[in-house]
């Protein structure tokens, strides 16, 4: 039988293929449509809010729609990526999959690219439908586009830590250890400020400051409030956005195959 | 320790399936200690043949299965996939893997899961179609192909897990437990299944505990006890060698009540008498022409796998 010799683009094809697997199985899951359904009642329902509320109900809207978005995105990023490779053992499809010539790396990796697929096709609808009621409703901004790019880069960087959780240990646990990074993630900056100024000793700074250095900043990808309010992100920022995100992302797929790689598939 | 030799050759002549001194231990219990799965593996499957890996549960069959496929790393030991170490990218272009009960992703109509496993081997688009399109023919699933998984019967997903191990048109094919779960029907499509691999020259390698299947089909078999292979070599050597008793047929003869542990069964004109030991067989015909008997015929019955296989298996 004629096979196409390995080289880069087989390798590719090869994570490409998981990757519209992984896309499909999320897509023809029914907690993928719950959470989609979900988000799409919270979504209504800050509009709803909005109604309710003395002031300026398009900022309302933004403000909450798009926390709604981040956080349930987030929320399908966990409870699907702690899965992602440790059920693919758990359920037994990892032998049919990994006795074929393709690198434990690449099924890591296609099955990262699988689910920030779904996320990006999540991301993308429930923006659209924040955006359709903004135009309903008054108050659009095309800056809810540039703020769901950023929730996707979020999403980059959690999706990430759950895969790494998941090619390690078990779903439970992968779930706690993610979403304490996610509080972490959105608290470190402020935990820093507020607690380094009152350590008294160098070590204690030191060790605080290397916490903040190692563990992700999310609250810097987070630019809800100045869309809401119509600030103009600052020159660059984004660019450094991409950069740490990428950085962040590399090294985590890094780790999660490395610690895949001699794993034993009991 | 981990000491995993090596050797890299390519042998064409080579063995489909080389394994030396294979050994593999688990944690135990709550990691209190640990278990021996495999102690030191031998094994030897030429190619062209198909081999029987057979074994009570616990033996370790599933253990060396998933050393050779690479979904575990030996403790110690040296494996060689027709010579070539195991389990790199060129060795699993040549292999066909159906694991144990086989889990496919149960959202995937059959056809999609043939296409999806096609493009992990590399094959072209179109020769993928077209080798999909044949399997599912082969495999009696033509009119299946559009159901996704989970409407599947067990023996209609062992019969997908056939086809997606022939995708790759492979040299060896490594089967765990084909025929476990299956009824007698299913049992023997798989069996079919198999026969026409060899008859296409493959290299069947497969775990099993029901005996009788294997006896039907396999040329070879390995016996493994507690992650040790107690017996091996071909299966008409085997069964040829161990004679499990002796019918002998006498005329004219009363014998006494009691002859050793010979089973005695007085028949009209003669009477026949059932002897375990070889030995006892002689001794027997001896007293029977002593005492003017005729001796009508000695016939050996040779032993059965299963009475091989429960021979090998220490008691308890």
């Amino acid at each position: 039988m004629k096979f196409r010799q390995w080289s880069p683009v087989l390798g590719l094809n090869q994570m490409w293929a998981i990757a519209v697997n992984s896309f499909r199985e999320a897509v023809r899951s029914r907690i993928f449509y719950i959470l989609m359904a979900f988000t799409v009642v919270m979504v209504l329902f800050s509009v709803v809010m909005s109604l309710l509320t003395v002031g300026s109900r398009s900022k309302i809207v933004i403000d909450l729609g798009l926390t709604v978005i981040s956080f349930l995105s987030v929320m399908t990023a966990v409870f699907v990526g702690i899965g992602l490779v440790y059920q693919e053992v758990e359920k037994k499809t990892i032998y049919n999959v990994l006795s074929k010539p393709i690198s434990r790396a690449r099924f890591i990796l296609g099955r990262y690219l699988g689910l920030m697929g779904v996320l990006f096709v999540n991301v993308l609808a429930m923006i659209l439908l924040l955006a359709g009621l903004l135009l309903i409703f008054g108050g659009f901004t095309t800056g809810i586009f540039e703020a769901a790019g950023f929730i996707y880069l979020e999403l980059a960087i959690i999706t990430a830590i759950a895969v790494f959780f998941s090619s390690i240990t078990s779903p439970v646990v992968s779930a706690i250890c993610t979403i304490a990074f996610y509080i972490v993630g959105h608290t470190s900056n402020a935990l820093t400020q507020l607690l380094a100024p009152d350590l008294s000793s160098e070590f204690g700074k030191g060790f605080v400051t290397f916490l903040y250095h190692v563990l992700p900043d999310l609250n810097i990808l987070n630019v809800t409030d100045l869309i809401a309010y119509k600030i103009p992100i600052a020159e660059g920022f984004t660019e450094k956005a991409l950069i740490y995100t990428a950085a962040y992302v590399v090294i985590l797929l890094t780790a999660s195959c490395m610690a895949f790689r001699h794993r034993d598939l009991v | 320790m981990r000491v995993i030799l090596i050797t890299m050759t390519n042998d064409k002549e080579a063995p489909a399936i080389e394994i030396k001194g294979l050994t593999k231990s688990f944690k135990g219990h709550l990691s209190i200690g640990r278990f021996q799965a495999l102690d030191g593996v031998d094994l030897v499957v030429p190619g062209g043949v198909i081999y029987g890996f057979l074994g009570p549960n616990g033996a370790g069959k599933t253990t060396t299965l998933k050393i050779l496929t690479g979904m575990l790393s030996p403790d110690e030991g040296r494996i060689r996939i027709f010579g070539e170490k195991a389990y790199g990218t060129a060795v699993a272009s040549r292999i066909g893997f159906l694991p144990e009960a086989p889990y496919f992703y149960e959202y995937l109509t059959g056809r999609e899961l043939l296409m999806f496993f096609g493009r992990l081997f590399g094959l072209p688009r179109k020769l993928l179609k077209e080798r999909a399109s044949y399997l599912l023919d082969r495999v009696g699933l033509t009119e299946k192909a559009g159901l996704q998984l989970r409407k599947y019967s067990k023996g209609m997903l062992q019969r997908i897990g056939l086809a997606q191990a022939m995708l790759n048109d492979p040299d060896l094919v490594i089967l765990d437990e084909p025929m476990s779960a299956l009824d007698p029907i299913g049992r023997r499509e798989v069996r079919d299944v198999i026969l026409d691999m060899k008859r296409d020259g493959k290299t069947v390698f497969f775990s099993s505990h029901i005996l009788a299947d294997a006896e039907m089909i396999c040329d070879e078999v390995a016996i493994l006890v507690k992650g040790k292979v107690v017996e091996h070599g071909s299966l008409d050597v085997l069964l040829e060698r161990d004679v499990h008793f002796w019918d002998v047929s006498v005329k004219g003869w009363k014998p006494p009540a009691k002859l050793g542990d010979a089973v005695v069964v007085n028949r009209k004109n003669n009477v026949l008498l059932r002897i375990e030991r070889e030995k006892a067989v002689q001794e027997v015909i001896d007293m029977a022409r002593e005492a003017g008997g005729q001796i009508l015929g000695v016939t050996p019955h040779k032993a059965s796998l299963e009475d091989l296989f429960m021979e090998r298996i220490p008691e308890g």
